[in-house]
This record gives C-alpha cells, structure tokens and sequence, in this order.
C-alpha cells in the first residue's frame, strides 16, 4: 500500500504514534519515563546514533514515508514535534 | 522478486572477471611479504570504470545501480586474489566518493569525484582514534573555527589508504558540549599544512593495502571545505559504514566461490585410500557447507544493495549482512585449508593468505560485536 492510499491520520493520532514509538521502543530501554513533545531527544539521550535508524525505520515501514540522508540530521529529528512535521511534509 | 542477474549485469560480471584475472593477479604473494600497494592496478581499474562505477556520469562515474556495483565487486574478489587492493578499493568508493555524492556541495563534487572516479586521486577516511574505536563519537579530534577556516587537530589511527591518498575526509568535533551533534566531516587535501602522516602500521593480512596514522597539527582547511554542515558527521560517518556494510564484502562472496571451486577440484583429484576425497561425507559436507554460506551470504547482500538501490536505508540488513559474510568467509578459509591439508597450510597454495585477508572482515566497519549490538538494538534490546 502506498502513501497516498493510506487513510490519512489526523495529526494528533500521528503525533501520539510516533510518541509511543519512541517512548516504548528508545526511552523506556534508556530507563527515561517522561519527556515532553519539544524536548531534545538526542540531547537527552533518548535517541544515540543507533536510535536514529531504529527511528528512520519506523518512519519509512510504519509511517510509509522515505527519509533522505540529508534529512537525517540533529534539527530534524530532534523532538517529536519536528519528527511529526517531517512526517506530514513528506506526506504532502 | 528477481534472482536473476540482467543480460547486461551477467555479461558486465565476465567482463569484470576477465580483466580482474588477467590484469590484477601479478606478484600478490611478493606484494603481500613486502607490504606494496599496486599503484598500477588502480591506474587500470581507473581506466577499466570500476574506481567510479556507483559516481554518476556527470561527475565522471560510470552510473551503476547499488546491484549491479555488487555484482562487479563480487566478480572482482572472484578474479582478484588481492584481497588487500580490493579493501583499498572498497576504502575509497564507499568512504569518500558515496559521503562526497550524498553530502557535497555541487563545487566540491565537481572539484573531487571526476578524479577520484578515474583514478587520478585516491580517497580514504580518517575516523577511528587510539582511544575511539567502536564508540566512534567520543573522538577526542577538535575543530574550531577561525574567521573563513577551520583549525583542525587530533590523531587517528588504522587509517587505510594514507600513503597513497589525496582526498582525506577527516572527522573532528566542533563542540563537544554537544557529543556526538558536534561531530563534522571535512575534505582535507593531500599536501595541506599540518597533515601528517604517521607510522606506517603492519597487519596481519590486507598487507598490500596502506595503513598509517594520521596526526592533524594546526590543520587548516578553508571553511568551504566542510563536508555537509556542522554537526553532521555523524550522518555521513553512519551513511559511508551502511553503504559500506552493504557492499564491502560482496568481494567476499567472489573469494568464497573461488575457494569452494577450488576445494572441489582438489576433492575430486586427489585420493587417499583408494578414491577422490571427495568421496568422503567428511570433505563432500564441508564443501556443502561452504556452498551453504556463500549462497546465504549472497541473499542478505543483495537483499540490503536492493534496499540501497530503492532509496531505503537498510542500517539492520546491512549489519546483518556484514556480520554473516564476515564470518562465513573466515570458516569457508578455515574449511578450504582443512580439505587441503598440509598443501592448505602452506603458503605456495594461497590460501592461509585468504585466512589472514578475511579475519579483518570481522573488525572493520564496525566489529561483529557492534553488527550485533546493532541487530539486537533494532529489537529493542
């Protein structure tokens, strides 16, 4: 299925997706309980350099989205609020 | 799904291997006692298209789709016996030219990858430092800015290719406060001020490929010479290691079937107690075996050069790979010697050469132990 045949999520169910994968899948190994959707989470060790990939693959099999080389960098990855608008941009 | 090689990659392959055969196999043994890197060699794989085959033609490449790189890489290490050229070779395709396509200026691919695609120039990285292997990032190498320059310092080590190189893609901090997010690459030029060359270092196989220290005193380099922005080395350093798990040991599987032929031949010609050793279930499951990992280790280096050539990222099966052909190319040598017996271990018959080439399969690009902790990490673990 692509993209674009995707039902569309709303916002807020995308934002609470990739907020659980994270807390889940790279927080919760970490021992980190909380963090908030502007936080750094390179910065606060919730996401290392393997982190990102694991975050890149879930983006490119759940989210159904391709994320460049380029695009994976400390700014655009850097919180939960950026991760969804990377989402939704190349969504569009 | 589609095992098959095209007619164009199929023909491409003997193509690959003709020229590997007739034109990359003189003198290895001698190279391989006397440490010498075959600067004629490369001068030919230049001229032949293979130092630039995945560059796009515009930057003087040959344009290659990730496949049918592999392909060519693995006829190489099916032709080549020089399993130290090919690392050198690997080297610089994947940790200078890929970073320079995926992460450089327009300027800067013009400037740099028509030479390194014909030959003309030869490029290398500089990432591992006496007190930073595996944990890459902790790299104590320093870069500071001063007006329209970096100053760079630092010291590396197990740097391939140095003594020939020209293009060093160099990686330092720019703020450590920042850890790994300070991290940032930069092309620095054969020649400039303050690279310095260090001991040259002797290893136990890979001979004929260069290896040294590098020391960076008061390097300067113009600021137009950072690769990608500051702080991104760590995305370059991990897209060069999954370019590079992906395609590095695709020579591998051309070494393993080069032995496993070589394996049956001998099996079958040679005899004790009255028949072919091969006879014996013995040899005959040890060469299944051998049969077994080479096919295995194919799959999962297609599987992870087919993601590469659709654009996906492929840092797992890349691992995977890596850690699979690494270490079954180390038994497929232990196991080519073993049949061999006596002949096996001696060094006319070439094979404890592999042995010593592939043990280092397991250590570069990321140890197994780190392939591992890779895999396991992509399971939450």
């Amino acid at each position: 299925m692509s993209a674009t045949e995707q039902t569309p999520a709303t916002q807020s169910t995308l934002k609470d997706q990739i907020r659980e994968f994270i807390q889940v899948q790279l927080a919760e190994p970490k021992g980190i309980t909380t963090f908030t959707d502007e936080e750094s989470l390179m910065e606060t060790g919730v996401i290392d350099s393997l982190g990102i990939f694991r975050l890149v693959s879930f983006l490119e099999e759940e989210m159904r989205v391709r994320v460049s080389d380029e695009e994976i960098n400390a700014e655009t990855l850097k919180s939960v609020n950026t991760i969804e608008e990377l989402v939704i941009r190349k969504r569009k | 799904m589609d095992f098959s090689w095209s007619e164009e990659q199929a023909a491409f392959r003997k193509e690959v291997i003709r020229f590997a055969k007739q034109e990359l196999n003189d003198d290895v043994a001698k190279r391989d006692r006397e440490e010498e890197f075959p600067v004629e060699f490369w001068k030919k794989c230049g001229a032949f298209g293979i130092l630039g085959l995945p560059v796009p033609q515009e930057y003087g490449g040959g344009g290659a789709d990730t496949l049918t790189t592999v392909c060519a890489l693995e006829a190489l290490g099916y032709g080549c016996k020089d399993n130290g050229f090919l690392f050198s070779l690997n080297a610089h395709m994947w940790t200078s030219e890929l970073p320079l396509m995926a992460f450089g200026t327009e300027e800067q691919k013009r400037r740099y990858l028509p030479k390194l695609a014909s030959g003309e120039w030869i490029g290398l990285h500089c990432m591992t430092e006496p007190m930073s292997g595996s944990d890459a990032y902790s790299m104590r190498s320093r870069a500071e800015r001063k007006g329209d320059r970096y100053v760079i310092n630092g010291s590396k080590t197990f740097i391939t290719n140095t003594t020939h190189g020209d293009l060093f893609v160099v990686f330092a901090n720019v703020d450590p406060s920042k850890g790994a997010n300070g991290v940032t690459g930069f092309l620095v030029e054969k020649g400039t001020p303050g690279l310095v060359l260090g001991k040259k270092l002797h290893k136990m196989g890979l001979r004929t490929s260069p290896m040294s220290e590098v020391a960076l005193v008061d390097c300067e380099v113009p600021a137009e010479n950072i690769l990608g922005k500051e702080g991104s080395g760590q995305a370059i350093f991990t897209h060069s290691m999954e370019w590079e798990r992906t395609c590095i040991l695709a020579s591998h599987l051309g070494m393993m079937q080069r032995l496993i032929e070589t394996c049956v031949k001998y099996a079958r010609e040679r005899q004790q107690f009255g028949q072919p050793i091969g006879k014996y279930s013995a040899i005959a499951n040890m060469i299944a075996d051998m049969e077994v990992r080479l096919e295995t280790g194919r799959l999962l280096i297609y599987k992870a050069a087919w993601l590469k050539s659709q654009g996906r990222h492929a840092l797992r099966e890349a691992a995977i790979a890596k850690l699979f052909v690494s270490e079954a190319t180390v038994q497929t040598c232990l196991d080519a010697i073993q049949i061999h017996g006596g002949y096996g271990y001696m060094a006319e018959y070439e094979m404890e050469r592999d042995l010593r080439d592939a043990v280092s399969g397991k250590i570069y690009s990321g140890t197994s132990e780190i392939q591992r902790v890779i895999i396991a990490g992509f399971q939450g673990l």
